[in-house]
């Protein structure tokens, strides 16, 4: 085998997983299409209707559930370096969408949800720092992209897409719990809420260490 | 268990030493079930002297409470050997006993000849006939003793049970909000079809002793956390205080076998609930079906 026909395990292994974000989106897509186009009873609103009457809770979640997905988009667009390197103008016009979604409309209307959490004390913290630390790192990643510090960007911007991540990991270990465990509802619940962003932004971070040892230039001797 | 059974004897004495309590009973009971076509003919005191039905006849008159059992079945079909029957006694004229049973979320009339020997009366009654299920009764009624046995036989032969016997007690109904589930009913296990042949089922836990929805409030916080098969059973113990007869198996497996207090009394309980039932009968089937949808699936 081999020449140039053949396929690295790591090109491999990249499509698969694209495929595999890709089948998550749509799922994705398919949770948020059942409120559509103004659906107040129904999925996760059945169980909030003390809420619904809250103007603001109303407009939040709603306002969350449609943009928020727009923000999974950047997963196809923004980390590939051939991609960002062919298509420049697609990275940086995405790379805007997808600030402005979370900064202006996703993160915030998430932080008011998340004041509402099911689940508690504990939820509604994990939920709130979840929006807070989600607006925060874009933000940094934004800002440090106008100042040309391009390995601050793309370490913030990493971690802003491990928290945006959280929609489908939080969704997916609530599955998995749930198949495994057969939990209390509101048990697993107040689980997911923090396991379904920590452990992203953990990976993110163990990524970036990885990928800082790889590319730091070797350590000039020091001449005595 | 035991006392439950002394309870029921009193209570069975009581009705039988007290004429006076059986006009009441017959009254409740006529007026409870507005919705069936039952009475056609009404006992009347006036009519002629000699033939007129005895003091035993409206000692009769009552709820008599027990299990319907197979005794003629089709081993191949998926069938309930047990099921828990209320049959009342409504009224008697000269020559016919007037009167409905409720078993398995159906509520037939029936009316027929009786007979009387050694204090004893024995009737031969037929339900309506327009029903797939309808038969005949045959029973013996000891007013004495509180006491109904007999048999029943389907009108049609082809039925997966065409004839079942049954051995009732007299008991009166009444609703209580106080009564909740015995511990017993954590042992079972909440299958869909007959047990014997059941492959999968869900057990309940302690959640379905600890809250009575007939009494308390109950609040989001009290119901979110429990899983679906306790939602569900602490719904239906509400409609299980009012008499409600199911047609659902899996709550008539619990009620009929654990619950000593269950008496099916009616098949629609609807404007019996009160506000606070009602209101807690709505947030738990809520719940009941957001669990339904969406425990075991990808989402929240």
């Amino acid at each position: 085998m081999g020449g140039s026909t053949s396929f690295s395990i790591k090109q491999l292994s990249g499509a698969s997983l694209l495929l595999l974000y890709a089948w998550f989106c749509w799922l994705m897509w398919e949770i948020t299409r059942q409120y559509i186009p103004w659906n107040e009873d129904v999925a996760f609103l059945r169980i909030k209707q003390e809420y619904m009457g809250l103007a603001y809770y109303r407009q939040a979640f709603f306002l969350h559930v449609f943009t928020a997905i727009l923000s999974l988009a950047a997963g196809f667009t923004q980390f590939s370096p051939r991609l960002t390197r062919k298509l420049p103008w697609l990275h940086r016009y995405s790379g805007r969408a997808y600030v402005l979604v979370v900064i202006f409309l996703a993160g915030p209307s998430g932080f008011i949800i998340g004041l509402y959490a099911n689940g508690g004390l504990s939820s509604q913290i994990a939920f709130c720092l979840l929006a807070i630390l989600w607006v925060y790192c874009t933000a940094k990643g934004w800002q440090s992209a106008r100042q040309g510090q391009w390995d601050q960007h793309r370490a913030w911007m990493w971690r802003s897409f491990a928290l945006a991540l959280s929609a489908i990991t939080l969704r997916a270990w609530k599955y998995a719990l749930v198949g495994l465990l057969h939990p209390r509802p509101m048990d697993v619940y107040k689980v997911v809420a923090w396991l379904g962003w920590v452990l992203n932004l953990a990976v993110a971070e163990w990524l970036l260490y990885r990928w800082r040892k790889k590319t730091s230039p070797p350590k000039k001797p020091t001449i005595i | 268990m035991r006392i439950s059974y002394i309870v029921l004897g009193m209570l069975a004495l009581t009705a039988c030493g007290q004429p006076s309590n059986d006009t009441q009973n017959e009254q409740t009971i006529t007026a409870r079930d507005t919705l069936s076509p039952l009475n056609p003919e009404p006992p009347s005191p006036a009519s002629s002297g000699a033939a007129r039905p005895g003091l035993m006849h409206r000692e009769a008159i009552g709820s008599y409470v027990g299990f319907f059992e197979a005794v003629d079945y089709d081993e191949n079909t998926d069938f309930v050997y047990a099921n828990k029957i209320s049959l009342v006694l409504d009224s008697f004229n000269t020559h016919t006993a007037f009167g409905h049973s409720v078993v398995a979320g159906n509520l037939r009339p029936f009316s027929g000849p009786y007979t009387e020997k050694q204090g004893k009366l024995q009737v031969e009654a037929k339900e309506p006939g327009d029903d797939r299920y309808d038969g005949s009764f045959s029973f013996e009624l000891n007013a004495e003793q509180g006491l109904v046995k007999g048999t029943w036989t389907a009108n049609n032969r082809r039925l997966p049970v065409s004839k079942r016997s049954f051995e009732l007690k007299n008991r009166r109904f009444a609703y209580d909000p106080n009564l909740n589930l015995p511990e017993d009913v954590l042992w079972d296990v909440l299958y869909e079809k007959h047990d014997e042949y059941a492959e999968e089922g869900e057990f309940l836990t302690q959640d379905v002793l600890k809250l009575n929805a007939s009494k308390q409030v109950l609040k989001k916080e009290d119901v979110e956390n429990l899983y679906k098969g306790d939602l569900e059973v602490i719904r239906n113990t509400i409609y299980a205080r009012h008499g409600y007869s199911f047609k659902n198996r899996k709550m008539r497996f619990i009620f009929d076998r654990y619950v000593e207090w269950y008496m099916p009394i009616s098949t629609d309980i609807r404007g019996d609930l009160s506000p606070l039932e009602k209101k807690n009968a709505e947030l738990l089937k809520r719940y009941e079906e957001h669990a339904d949808r969406y425990y075991d699936v990808f989402g929240r």
